[in-house]
Order: C-alpha cells, then sequence, then structure tokens
C-alpha cells in the first residue's frame, strides 16, 4: 500500500471493512468447522434457496444488520467519512434527494429506488457495496431490501433507543410462553425437566458459586411438597453466600482491582470496603436504581442511605467503582493522563449501565451507534469535575448525629457569649482600623480568617462547617472567659484524627508558586494539577508537603512547570503512604490562607473576609482579645461549662479509622471536544455536561455546580430511558442462561448483538422496574421459570437446528467460574472459611509472578480457606488460577467472560500444589468416618463433589481404579498411609472430571 | 509453498477429533495448535457471540518469518553509545546542553551536561556499520543486521513505554504484539505454547501486562518460561511412582466419556477432554526443551556457556533455549533481561559501568544466537528483533548518568526477510532527536508482522464496539529494510 492512500481516512474506513466483511463471509461458509486453512477470499453468493423472507420486514431486525454491516462506513452517521453526502442511517437522509438526482429510497417503489438500482448494478464501478471493500449483498439480502422498500420502508430508531413495550397479547404472558413461542417456531424440541440432583446443584451454583450441602440435597429429594422447588430458591437467595456470587459478577463490570498497577502497582485506600459494600447490596437486594445512584453520585445524595444493621454509610462507598481504574506513575504528560483516566472512566460508566461503547466517539462521531463526539465531551465534563478523594468508610448515622449535636451546642455557647459582650460593651473603635491596601505580587486563593470557608469545599466531618471565628474559650472551673478563637479552618473542631478534606476551587496556575499558611501535624498539603493523583518523585514530588509544625508557618509550592494547568489545593489531616492514605490519631491541619505569588513570599497577606454572618466579625475578636489580654473584659460563664464539656466528650465518639477512595465534586466544567481525540486540539466552544443526546432528556444541560453525576443518574433512571432497565435484566439473564438474550452484554448499540427474544426482553425489562428493581425477585423470576428447569441432556437433531442452542430448548451446558471451581474444591474439602467481609487475603506468589512492586511475602496458598472473592487482586500480580480460568484482566468492562479451553486449565487441576493439597484434605476427611463402606465413601464423595449418588458403575470402577493404585503403591507404605495415599489419588482424580467444574 | 505447510491445516471436525482420542491416554495425535486449536473448537459459539473474533486466519500472505525472536533490552540502551555515534557530543562535552538544543521535559528533571560516549566506535562487516565496544561479538554479525537509528517511542516512562513496546498502547491490557502473532497465525507445535516469554530475572515495568493477552482470549497469553527445575508453572507432576500420573488420567478420561455419552453433544467437554492430551504431553515437551544434553559443546561455548560471567552464561542459556524453541515452531519468543547487578540498561547515573555489564550479558549470546541460528540455515526462516523501550539523552543526567529519550533510539532487526548491513533513518548531531526517515513503534509493529506474513491493517479483532488492531489506525512496513 502506498503511504499517502493508507494514511487517508477512507483508507482506514475501507480496510476495518475489510476485516469485518471478510469475517461474516468466513462464518457463513465454514459453519461450526475447525479451520486452519490459508485466506478464504468471498466468493460471489447468489444463492436462490434460502431461508424464506418473512410477511413483514422489520427495520430493526432484518434491514439496519445489512445496512450497518455493509454501509455505514460511508453512509453512515460519522459525517467525517461520508461520502456522496448520503446517509443511509436516518429516514430524512434515505429519502433525500441525491447529489446527482434521484433519491436513494422511494417508499414503496423500489424500482425508483437509487439503492436497488445500485446494489444490482452490473458496473464495478457502480455497483455498491464497491468490490474494493470486499461486500457482496446476498440475494436475500436484496431481496429483503425490496421487500422492505415496497411495504413502505419504514423506519424506526434503534431498537435498543425504543422504550420497552410488551403487546397487547403478552400482557399476562410469564417467562416460558415467549421462550416456549420461539422454540415452537423453530420447530425444536423441548428437553424434559431436569432431575431434582440437577436442579439444586444448578441453583445453587448459579445464585450463590457453591455446591449445595449433602443435607440440602437429600433435603430437596425428599421434599415432596408443591413448593419444593421455590423454598429450595429462597433458601438459596437468603443465603449469604449469593452476595458473594453476585457481588463478583459485578466486580468484573466495574475493573475491580486493589492495586492502580502500571510501574510499581500502588494499592487502591479500602478498595475491599467497595467489595464489601457489593455483597451486602445484593444480600440485601438494594433496589437497582438506587444502586445506580450511588454508585454514580452516591456522595451527592439528598437521602443518605445506611446500613440497617450496623448503621453504616453506605451510599458513598459505590463511588469507589470510579476510582479502581489504572494510576500511572509519573506520566510525563499529565494532560493526556488525565484524558486517558477520564476516558476509562466513560468507558466503563457507559458499558456498565448503558451497555453502550460511548468511548467510541473520543475522535470522531460514532461510525454506527447515534453518539456523538459531543456526546462525549458532554461526559467528559462531568467526570473532569469530578475529584478523587479519601472517604471515611465507618462513617454512620450515629457520627452524623452526634457532629451536629456538638455544632448546635458550640453555635450556642458562642451567641450566648456574644449576646452578653454586645450588652456590656459598646461597639466605639471598631471601624477605626482601615482595610490594607492589597499588594500586587499574590492572589488570594482562599482565606479562612473570617468566619466561613471561603467557597471552598470539604468531605467528611473534620472541618466543620465554618471557621473557628470566635470560638470562645472558657476555663473549666470558673467559667471565665479567656478568649476568643482568631478565624482559621481546623481540622480538629472535633478533635484531631478525624477524617475530612479541606478543598479550593478549582484556577489556573498563573504565577510559580503557591503559599499556604497552616500548621499541624502528620497532615498533607497537596496541589492536585489536571486531577493528577499519584504525586511524588521524579516529576510531582513538590506538589505534596507534609504538615508537621506546632506553629504557624509558611508552605511555599513551587508550580512553574505547570503554569497554564488547571489545579486546585487540597488540605488535609493524615497522610498518602505509597498513595495509601493514613490518618493518626494525633493528626490535625489548620490553615490561615492560600495564595498565588511570583518572586518572595509577600510581607502581608491581608484579610479579604467581609463581615460576617456569625456572632463575631474578625475585627470584633481582635478587639474584644484585646480587652481581655488587659483584662478590660471580664465576664464569667459558669452556665457553661457542662455544655462545653459535653461537647469534648461527644467529639470523641466520632472515629475515624476506616478509609475508602471515592469521589467528590469539584468546580463544574464543561469541555471543549478535542478533535481527532487530541486535547492540544481543542475546539473552540465548550460542551455542556448532560446525557447523550440520542436518549431521552440527553439534550438538557445539568444546572448543578458541581459534576452533574446526580443528574447522570437522574437521567439513566427516567421512566422513559430505554437501556438502563434492559441491559440490567439482560445481564441477570446471561449470568443465569449463561447467554444473554442480547449476547453481547456490554454492547446494546448497532454492532451488538439483536435480542433473541425482543418481546421477553421488553418483558422483563418491565417487570424488573414494576417490582422496584429487585434483583432478587428478578432472579426468583427467572430461575422458576421452566425453562431454566430443563435438562442440559440433547438430542442429535436438536443441536443441529439450533447449534447454539439460542432458543433454550434445553439448559445450556457451562463450564464454572475460575472463583465457582477453586471455592467448590474448597468446600468439598471442607476447608471452606465461609467468613463474609473484611480485608483482601494476600496473593499467593509464585515464582513466575516477578516485576516492580512485587509484595515482600506471599500469601498463603490455600488463600486462608476463604472464598476467592475475598483473595486479594493487585493488577499486577494477578492470580494464575483465576486468569487461566478467564477471569477478565481489570482494564475495562467485562459483562461476558471469555471460556477458553487451555492445557493450563489442565495443568492446574493436575499439578498444581493448591489442587494436591485439597485432594489430601478432602481424603484426610474422608477416612476420618471410619464408619463408612468402601462403597458409602464414594457416595459421601459423589454427593459432596456432584450433588448426586454414584451409579454402581461408577463404584465398581473407584474400586478397581484404587485396587490398582493400591498395587503400585504397596511396597512402600503402611496401611494407615497407604489409605490415605490411595484415596488421595482418588480425590484429585474426582477434580478432575469435567463433571465437577461444568454444569451440565 | 510446500515449505509453509505448516500454515495449511486440513480442516477437522470434532467427531473426528473425537474419534482419534479413543486410544489409551497419550496416543493421541491430533492437529492441535496450543490454545488456538483448543478454542477453535468453540469457535462456532465464539463467532455466535458476535464478539467480532475473528476466525483463525493463517496468513495473509506468504510469510518470510515463521518465528520472531524478540530480544527487549529492558531499560533503553543509550543509542550514542551503542550503534549511533556522535562525534560533536565528544566536541562539547561539558557544556550545557540548553545552550545549544531545546531541551524536552525529561522524566527525572536533572539536566546535566553534554556527556561524551565513554566507548569507541569502530567500523565491522563488508558494509562498515560502526558499533561501539559495547558489542564486540554483535559487531561480528552487522551484515546481517538492519539497523534503525530513527526510532523514536511517544513516551518517557518506562511502564507506558512498555506497555507501548509490547503492545501498541501506552495504557494497560491491550493484547500484546505475541498474542496477536499466535492469533493470527496459531502456533506450529502441539506439545509447546506459541508465545513464550524467556524470563531471564527481570519482569519488565508494568508487569506481566506486556505479555498479557487484553481483550484477547486468555488463550493468546505468553507463557512464562524460566530457567531451573520447573520451567513453566505446574507442568512437573506431583506423582512420585512412574505410570500412576497415566493410570488417573486413563480413569479421568474414563468417566469422562461415560458422562459426555450421557449427555449426548456437548463441545466444550469434548475439547476440556482433548486438553488433557496437550498438558500431558506439555509435561515431557517442556522439561526435555531446557535439557541442554544434545547441544555440543562448541554450540555452548558459542553462546558464551563458558564465560566468566554468571550473567553471560545465564543470557546464554536463554539464546540457546530461544532457538530450541525456534526449532520446535514457537511463533513468539521474547527474552527478558538478566538480573545483573546495575537495574537494566537504566543508566540514570553510572553510565559506564552499568552499560557495561549490561552489554557484557548479553552481547556474546545474542551473538552465538545469530551464529548458530544462520549456521543451521534458520536465520532465513527466523526474525530476530533487538530493541529498548526508547533511547537515552545525550546528555548527562546529574554527572554521569542518562535520562529516557523518547524521541529517538536504535534498534535492529536480523535474518527472515531483512536485507543484512543496512542503516535506517538518522538523528541529528546530539543523536537526541530523529531528523530523517522516523519509525514509529506501530511501524515496527507492522514490519514485524508483514515479515510473519500478516497485514497489520487486517488482522483485526471485534472489543467494545471497534475493530481493533495491534497497530490501531497507524503503522507502516518499513520497506527499505527488507530483503
Amino acid at each position: 500500500m502506498k503511504k499517502e492512500i493508507s494514511r487517508s481516512k477512507e483508507f482506514f474506513n475501507l480496510t476495518m471493512m475489510f476485516g469485518r466483511i471478510y469475517k461474516i463471509r468466513v462464518i457463513r461458509k465454514l459453519g461450526g468447522l475447525c479451520f486452519f486453512g490459508v485466506l478464504l477470499f468471498s466468493c460471489n453468493t447468489s444463492d436462490t434457496s434460502y431461508e424464506p423472507l418473512p410477511k413483514h420486514v422489520d427495520f430493526n431486525f432484518h434491514i439496519r444488520p445489512i445496512l450497518v454491516q455493509n454501509c455505514y462506513l460511508c453512509h453512515g452517521p460519522d459525517p467525517s467519512s461520508r461520502k456522496a453526502e448520503l446517509r443511509l442511517d436516518i429516514y430524512e437522509g434515505a429519502t433525500a434527494a441525491l447529489r446527482e438526482g434521484g433519491f436513494a429510497i422511494v417508499p414503496g417503489k423500489p424500482r425508483k429506488s437509487e439503492l436497488m438500482f445500485r446494489i444490482n448494478h452490473e458496473h464495478k464501478d457502480k455497483i455498491m457495496p464497491p468490490p474494493e471493500t470486499n461486500s457482496v449483498l446476498t440475494q436475500r439480502e436484496k431481496d429483503l431490501l425490496e421487500k422492505w422498500i415496497k411495504q413502505g420502508a419504514e423506519w424506526k430508531p434503534h431498537w435498543s433507543f425504543i422504550q420497552p413495550k410488551v403487546a397487547e397479547e403478552y400482557h399476562e404472558a410469564k417467562i416460558d410462553q415467549f421462550i416456549d413461542e420461539a422454540i415452537e417456531q423453530k420447530g425444536l424440541q423441548k428437553a424434559p425437566l431436569a432431575n431434582k440432583y440437577t436442579l439444586i446443584r444448578r441453583v445453587a451454583y448459579l445464585l450463590t458459586g457453591l455446591p449445595p450441602a449433602t443435607e440440602d440435597v437429600e433435603a430437596f429429594v425428599l421434599d415432596s411438597s408443591e413448593q419444593a422447588y421455590e423454598k429450595m430458591v429462597d433458601r438459596y437467595l437468603d443465603s449469604p453466600a449469593f452476595g458473594e456470587r453476585w457481588a463478583r459478577h459485578w466486580m468484573d463490570l466495574v475493573r475491580y482491582a486493589e492495586t492502580k498497577g502500571h510501574e510499581f502497582d500502588y494499592p487502591i485506600t479500602g478498595a475491599w470496603k467497595y467489595r464489601d459494600y457489593l455483597i451486602r447490596a445484593f444480600n440485601n437486594d438494594l433496589p437497582y436504581d438506587q444502586f445506580l445512584k450511588e454508585h454514580l453520585a452516591g456522595d451527592l445524595l439528598e437521602e443518605q442511605r445506611y446500613d440497617s444493621e450496623s448503621g453504616l454509610l453506605e451510599s458513598q462507598i459505590a463511588t469507589a467503582f470510579y476510582a479502581m481504574g489504572e494510576g500511572t506513575h509519573s506520566p510525563v504528560d499529565i494532560k493526556q493522563d488525565e484524558a486517558n483516566r477520564i476516558d476509562n472512566m466513560i468507558d466503563v460508566t457507559t458499558k456498565t449501565f448503558q451497555g453502550l461503547t460511548v468511548s467510541c466517539a473520543k475522535c470522531h462521531d460514532h461510525k454506527f451507534d447515534p453518539i456523538t463526539a459531543a456526546d462525549y465531551y458532554a461526559l467528559y465534563g462531568v467526570m473532569e469535575s469530578t475529584r478523587f478523594t479519601p472517604l471515611d468508610a465507618d462513617q454512620n448515622l450515629a457520627k452524623e448525629i452526634t457532629a451536629k449535636e456538638v455544632l448546635g451546642i458550640e453555635a450556642y455557647v458562642q451567641k450566648t457569649v456574644a449576646d452578653k459582650i454586645a450588652e456590656k460593651y459598646s461597639e466605639i473603635g471598631l471601624n477605626n482600623e482601615k482595610a490594607p491596601l492589597e499588594t500586587s505580587n499574590y492572589k488570594t486563593l482562599g482565606d479562612f480568617r473570617g468566619a466561613d470557608l471561603d467557597g471552598w469545599s470539604t468531605t467528611g466531618v473534620a472541618f466543620g462547617s465554618g471557621t473557628t471565628l470566635g470560638n470562645p474559650t472558657i476555663h473549666p472551673a470558673t467559667g471565665k472567659l479567656m478568649k476568643l478563637d482568631e478565624g482559621k479552618a481546623s481540622s480538629r473542631i472535633f478533635g484531631s484524627g478525624k477524617m475530612g478534606t479541606l478543598r479550593s476551587p478549582d484556577f489556573i496556575l498563573d504565577t510559580d508558586f503557591i503559599g499556604v499558611r497552616t500548621r499541624g501535624k502528620q497532615s498533607t498539603i497537596r496541589i492536585i494539577v489536571d486531577n493528577f493523583q499519584l504525586i511524588q518523585w521524579p516529576i510531582y514530588g513538590g506538589l505534596t508537603q507534609e504538615i508537621n509544625n506546632a506553629k504557624w508557618e509558611d508552605y511555599t509550592f513551587n508550580v512553574e512547570p505547570w503554569k497554564g494547568h488547571k489545579a486546585y489545593i487540597e488540605i488535609l489531616p493524615g497522610e498518602y503512604q505509597q498513595h495509601n492514605y493514613k490518618l493518626h490519631p494525633e493528626a490535625f491541619v489548620e490553615a490561615q490562607y492560600a495564595i498565588s505569588f511570583n518572586g518572595d513570599w509577600p510581607s502581608m497577606v491581608a484579610s479579604m473576609q467581609t463581615e460576617s454572618s456569625t456572632a463575631f466579625s474578625e475585627k470584633q475578636v481582635n478587639r474584644y482579645n484585646n480587652l481581655l489580654k488587659k483584662g478590660q473584659m471580664n465576664l464569667h460563664f459558669p452556665e457553661l461549662i457542662t455544655a462545653l464539656d459535653s461537647t469534648k466528650n461527644l467529639s470523641k465518639t466520632i472515629e475515624n479509622t476506616a478509609f475508602i477512595y471515592g469521589v467528590s465534586d469539584g468546580s463544574a466544567t464543561n469541555s471543549p471536544v478535542f478533535i481527532r481525540g487530541r486535547y492540544q486540539e481543542p475546539s473552540e466552544e465548550n460542551v455542556p455536561r448532560r446525557f447523550l443526546s440520542a436518549l431521552p432528556h440527553g439534550n438538557e444541560p445539568f444546572q448543578s455546580k458541581g459534576s452533574g453525576r446526580l443528574e447522570l443518574a437522574e437521567a439513566m433512571l427516567q421512566a422513559d430511558n430505554p437501556l438502563t432497565a434492559r441491559v440490567m435484566v439482560n445481564r441477570i439473564w446471561h449470568h443465569l442462561f449463561g447467554k444473554g438474550i442480547v449476547e453481547t452484554v456490554d454492547n446494546f448499540g448497532l454492532q451488538g448483538k439483536l435480542p433473541t427474544h425482543p418481546e421477553l426482553l421488553d418483558h422483563l425489562a418491565i417487570t424488573f422496574q414494576k417490582e422496584d428493581w429487585s434483583i432478587k425477585k428478578m432472579i426468583r423470576y427467572m430461575v422458576t421459570s421452566e425453562a431454566f428447569k430443563r435438562s442440559a441432556i440433547t438430542e442429535g437433531e436438536m443441536s443441529e437446528k439450533d447449534p447454539n442452542n439460542l432458543y433454550l430448548a434445553s439448559f445450556p451446558i457451562r463450564r464454572l467460574e475460575s472463583e465457582a471451581i477453586r471455592d467448590g474444591i474448597l468446600a468439598v474439602s471442607q476447608s471452606l472459611d465461609s467468613t463474609l467481609f473484611g480485608p483482601p487475603i494476600p496473593t499467593y506468589l509464585t515464582e513466575f509472578m516477578g516485576g516492580r512492586g512485587r509484595p515482600e511475602e506471599s500469601g498463603p496458598l490455600d488463600g486462608a480457606g476463604r472464598r476467592s472473592i475475598y483473595q486479594e487482586v493487585r493488577r499486577n500480580f494477578l492470580e494464575p488460577m483465576m486468569t487461566t480460568f478467564d477471569r477478565p484482566i481489570p482494564f475495562t468492562t467485562f459483562g461476558r467472560r471469555d471460556v477458553t479451553n487451555v492445557p493450563a486449565q489442565s495443568l492446574i487441576l493436575m499439578n498444581d500444589p493448591f489442587v494436591i493439597q485439597q485432594s489430601e484434605i478432602l481424603a484426610q476427611n474422608l477416612l476420618a468416618q471410619k464408619e463408612l463402606s468402601f462403597d458409602q465413601k464414594v457416595a459421601w464423595l459423589y454427593m459432596r463433589t456432584f450433588s448426586r449418588k454414584p451409579t454402581e458403575i461408577e463404584v465398581e470402577n473407584a474400586s478397581r481404579f484404587m485396587n490398582k493404585i493400591t498395587a503400585m503403591k504397596k511396597s512402600e507404605l503402611d496401611k494407615a498411609d497407604l489409605d490415605l495415599e490411595v484415596w488421595k489419588e482418588y480425590c484429585h482424580s474426582i477434580f478432575n472430571l469435567k463433571e465437577f467444574i461444568y454444569l451440565i | 509453498m510446500s515449505k509453509y505447510h505448516n500454515f495449511m491445516r486440513k480442516p477437522l471436525s470434532r467427531r473426528e477429533m473425537l474419534s482419534i482420542c479413543k486410544g489409551g491416554f497419550g496416543s493421541l495425535a491430533f492437529m492441535s495448535l496450543f490454545g488456538v486449536s483448543t478454542i477453535s473448537c468453540n469457535r462456532s459459539k465464539y463467532d455466535a457471540l458476535g464478539s467480532g473474533s475473528d476466525i483463525l486466519l493463517g496468513p495473509h500472505y506468504l510469510p518470510k518469518a515463521k518465528n520472531v525472536v524478540f530480544l527487549y533490552m529492558d531499560g533503553g540502551v543509550s543509542q550514542v553509545d551503542s550503534f549511533d555515534p556522535k562525534p560533536r557530543l565528544a566536541k562539547e562535552n561539558g557544556q550545557d546542553p540548553r545552550k545549544k538544543f531545546k531541551v524536552d521535559a525529561t522524566q527525572f528533571d536533572n539536566v546535566g551536561k553534554i556527556l561524551k560516549s565513554p566507548w569507541e566506535f569502530k567500523q565491522y562487516g563488508e558494509c562498515g556499520m560502526p558499533v561501539s565496544e559495547l558489542f564486540p561479538h554483535i559487531a561480528n554479525c552487522v551484515d546481517d543486521i538492519a539497523l534503525i537509528r530513527s526510532m523514536t517511542s511517544q513516551f518517557p516512562e518506562h511502564t507506558n513505554a512498555n506497555y507501548f513496546l509490547h503492545t501498541g498502547s501506552g495504557l494497560q491490557g491491550r493484547p500484546s504484539m505475541g498474542s496477536w502473532m499466535t492469533y493470527g497465525l496459531g502456533s506450529e507445535n502441539k506439545n509447546i505454547p506459541g508465545y513464550v516469554v524467556l524470563d531471564g530475572g527481570l519482569i519488565p515495568p508494568g508487569g506481566l501486562d506486556n505479555f498479557k493477552n487484553g481483550f484477547l482470549p486468555a488463550s493468546y497469553q505468553a507463557s512464562i518460561l524460566r530457567a531451573g527445575p520447573q520451567p513453566v508453572a505446574n507442568i512437573i507432576p506431583k506423582e512420585q511412582i512412574p505410570n500412576l500420573q497415566e493410570q488417573k488420567l486413563d480413569f479421568i478420561k474414563e468417566l469422562d466419556e461415560k458422562q459426555l455419552n450421557a449427555i449426548g453433544e456437548a463441545d466444550a467437554i469434548e475439547s476440556a477432554i482433548s486438553n488433557y492430551e496437550l498438558a500431558y504431553k506439555m509435561q515431557s515437551s517442556i522439561p526435555e526443551l531446557t535439557e541442554f544434553k544434545e547441544e555440543t559443546e562448541a554450540t555452548k561455548k558459542l553462546y558464551g556457556f563458558d564465560s566468566d560471567d554468571p550473567h553471560t552464561r545465564g543470557y546464554a542459556a536463554q539464546c540457546l533455549l530461544a532457538r530450541r524453541l525456534v526449532e520446535r515452531g514457537v511463533r513468539f519468543i521474547e527474552l527478558t533481561c538478566p538480573k545483573v547487578s546495575a537495574d537494566r540498561w537504566d543508566q540514570h547515573g553510572d553510565l559506564k559501568d552499568g552499560h557495561e555489564k549490561n552489554a557484557h550479558a548479553v552481547d556474546q549470546p545474542i551473538a552465538g544466537l545469530l551464529k548458530d541460528l544462520k549456521s543451521r540455515g534458520m536465520l532465513e526462516e527466523t526474525l530476530v528483533v533487538w530493541t529498548g523501550e526508547f533511547g537515552r539523552t545525550p546528555f548527562a543526567q546529574g554527572l554521569n548518568g542518562r535520562d529516557h529519550n523518547p524521541s529517538a533510539f536504535s534498534m535492529w532487526m536480523a535474518g527472515a526477510g531483512i536485507k543484512g548491513g543496512t542503516i535506517f533513518g538518522k538523528t541529528d548531531e546530539y543523536g537526541y532527536r530523529v531528523i530523517e526517515n522516523e519509525v514509529t513503534i506501530h511501524d515496527m509493529h507492522a514490519t514485524i508482522m508483514h515479515l510473519m506474513g500478516i497485514d497489520h491493517e487486517r488482522l483485526t479483532f471485534r472489543f467494545g464496539g471497534r475493530d481493533m488492531r495491534l497497530t490501531d489506525v497507524h503503522g507502516h512496513v518499513i520497506k527499505d529494510i527488507l530483503a
């Protein structure tokens, strides 16, 4: 290829098309064969016999797929690659007058439609799609187009952008009616219902990720009541293990990890608390709308949610999902780093909650979906206005009430003192001082010497609601007024060791230095440039300083290298140790003001605070303190002593010891569009923050002063949003049936798969909303359907008619996920520690896991017997068993895991020390039951492992096998050891059976 | 064409495969590609998912190279001290670089004076390519080498640059080039993975993600091979008694097949059963690889097995292992650096000492590999690539180190399809920036793929609504270095 051509966009588009079209052909040609051949060039397809055309040709289900695959690269939504000014993605475009005369489509008149003429053209220069695209329409596709035009060329928005609707005849329908109709239509034969052993194993694994306990299997098999199945389902829905399984599903979507990866794999503060939040949310059946809202804007909710048991503030913890991304160590281009980070946040947010690939619109309008670059940058503004922050993870209602109470008492005390002063001392002389002139070499960024925090924002409790101005010090014994506090921002309103942050609004760095006058202990001030958090050597070390001084000091930050960048100042008690937030009980920080300046620190920084709305102004405090000092003011408040005492005691209960990395709101920023995705080329106008323009309410700019995340959540939850409920019920279906109704669970766009059962999907979406977004009810509804209860056993003919089992005539066989395999081994061997929640178990490190950031010590081989969800997820040291069995690499949303089949999996089950260890434990536990006969032992093992009884042949096989092994080992061991050894080999073999890792 | 029969596979149905499977354990000899054939059994499923996973293609056109040996010089070799001599540095040694040219932001922001190379350059071979004293052995192979002096990267940080070099993107989580290669071509050997990383002791910054499959199926990730008794994780059977494992596997297979017959058709389970055959065979084929019994003393000596330097000996073993992997048809082999006392090639200080130690560890083994491949006629079909993730600054960091420089560095390729003795591209008089024929990492990927018979614009994988490529939307084949 010549360079000039290949650089052009058309060529790129063409080649993209090559790949795709080629693929379709190959699939068509090859069917299910294993194919290892060389390139197969597509041939002309003029098939005459094909599946009959539908009576009514539907635009979404029959026509659009043809247009997407063959036409949209040049005639789609992206204007930059559009040819002949023709667009076929909208009705107006397709029916508009063509540049060269005529109309592409004349509804009702295929013969007058240029499109029909061109797709049937003989000449290679005229035929569409052009030959160089390697794309050829089949006869059926051409006939479909013709019939559709004849029927009036009805246009519809993409199916997933139309609100779910259930036709009248389906109003009373349940899941099985939809499924059965399709089965009938396709002429398939339904498999019989599975037996009870199979069913309980299926339900237990799919609901809890663990095999059913033997007693439960036996009880269920014996329970002949009509409600036996439902009761069994409810038991698993109520099991705490339910949340553990479904939380892990969710963690795949939000790229869950406990470290930041990149060069040094720094920890993400308290990531596991988010994991625990998820487990609680699923176990408590938190309604999905609330769940979504907490994820997007849990820190902004007017009505916060507290855990009913512990009283813990839950809602803000969910925002940790934003902060689960990769963190770059010392990026030289900090603005690009921000763009990458935000891109990932948009990608994950839109895929997870809307099933849309909005990130495709970073460099240009989406090639296929009605998502514009402006949409992307509208969301970019939302993310850019969002700040990362450590949050208090053990915040609870009691603490909040206490804090309010303390502040109330303090206000009362201050007012009492103020009133008395006002009564006794006149205001003479107050206005004599002149405000000093502001000098020119500095600018005030924040001044806390007055009563308020000067527009800076806080998180947590530590900084209270204002400065300390005018807080009276009263002698604890006599009640004598000693002094009034000067104004300052202070993190010890409730004493030291309290969590909170104080942050300036965004500003543009335009001087060489930032200065903060401050004092404190084991605390930190940071200058956050372009939202960059991993501040440290070699480039960024100067942007953070530790505060450790009892007296006021001036701290200077050299910000000269980042002039022109956006920044804010962060003041917080506590420290980031290797980027992990820690708060010492003694830690506190206080600040008087922050400035930006050039040259030397200004000789005086004038107070900018105006008259105060609280009891005292700054001037009054100065004057009264003078009087107090000189003994000219003599006041006693013995009645306040108890009140002040009580505040001290109350404050002690506000403890902060657990933290999580989440978000808070920054300054509202609208972003320009970055032309071709390059931030160096911003558009002239900014895009207001808003939702996606193709969706309801997508054109209404967000009004919030902060990020607009709450409005984003609300837009997604509007009753007319067509995606939110559909995407979630489809995910649930996917986890239960192994395949979504829309198979591309993260992509409901034009390139995603069409739903196999569109009416069913809509029925479920509507039901989901009607049932208050209850995930448990939805799961219950699905697993009590007949479709779910069908046997997996297939007859030859059946599988040929529906080789991918799209229509669910039988239950799809599937391999268990990595977690279920490992947890199953632990459960069977009775090594499982079913403790819920808590810090992660450190990763077991093999010699193959090297590199920077490697922890000094390895975790235990058996992960302390805890479930896989509690094993640490270190980005740069992912657990090999998990990744080998297809747990996704946590970098973006994966709603559907790959299911690969590689020797490394077999090698793990054959040779991994963990599996060997568990086999031995299992054998020990088995032999400890001395009362069991040989047959009973085998039966015990089968029940635990496969949730069923062994057949006679299986017992025989076992016996034969163990005899052989005994013969092989006999010479070396005495009887007791021999028994254990032989059973160990048997147990190990049992773990290696496909029946153990497949759900059949 | 017959020479490339390995790319032509006869389609084999699952039923056929299974019927071959009926023999006792270990007798199975069906055509299968590590991680590729096994998944291809699931292909029909895969395609039905609409994930856009492209079907296994084989090469787009007749390949020059069947295998790649990627010699990764972790940390960044200094170009002006190795393959890109700059006399002007000697003339202006000790002067302030900011007075001479515009200095970019560097990661350590500790710009010192212009620093001349501590090593002399001499011309070698018929082509007369200048090489510094650091590489006396490689210098004798220059007539087989095409040198590119005009490489650039986009990132001055190791981790981003490593991801970029390995995956074509500076971010974590994209498939590495070895994954793309095996995804596109499969492996030639059924008992050894198609993509192997020989861990010399240093996993580069960014960790194992440099070698991962990203959004491609997990079967395309690299297998890490280490020196020592257990070269690959879980490759050694734990059963102490001979034939015990076979007994167990026969037992497992018997029960599995009974189960399978009861179910009816279940492709996934069929392939899982056949997986055990592969796994079993790997247990012997992999350790056999790392035993050098049949290698002659002369061969070992050629690589530097008799060196006084333990790091040279270690890297020699890696290089010899690489040749053995090539012989066995492994598609893509990467060698990471040995753990010499200096921190990889990343000499922020004490350039002379660090670079000398690193060079000493790799020079003879690499030359040995080139000569050995050549004498066996294998170099014609093997592409050897030597590069770091970026170069180093022509001025000092502090007094005697050099900082990262993504604006210019040298790499070379040798072997299949390469025009030996070529020098391509040019840097300025300081070796700081490229001034002629810039070659990007994408271009390098495109060229490697081209030599392997892959059109880099056509090997795609649908993910997240896009047809992803190793080269994203960039990359041009560097024709000038091709034979």
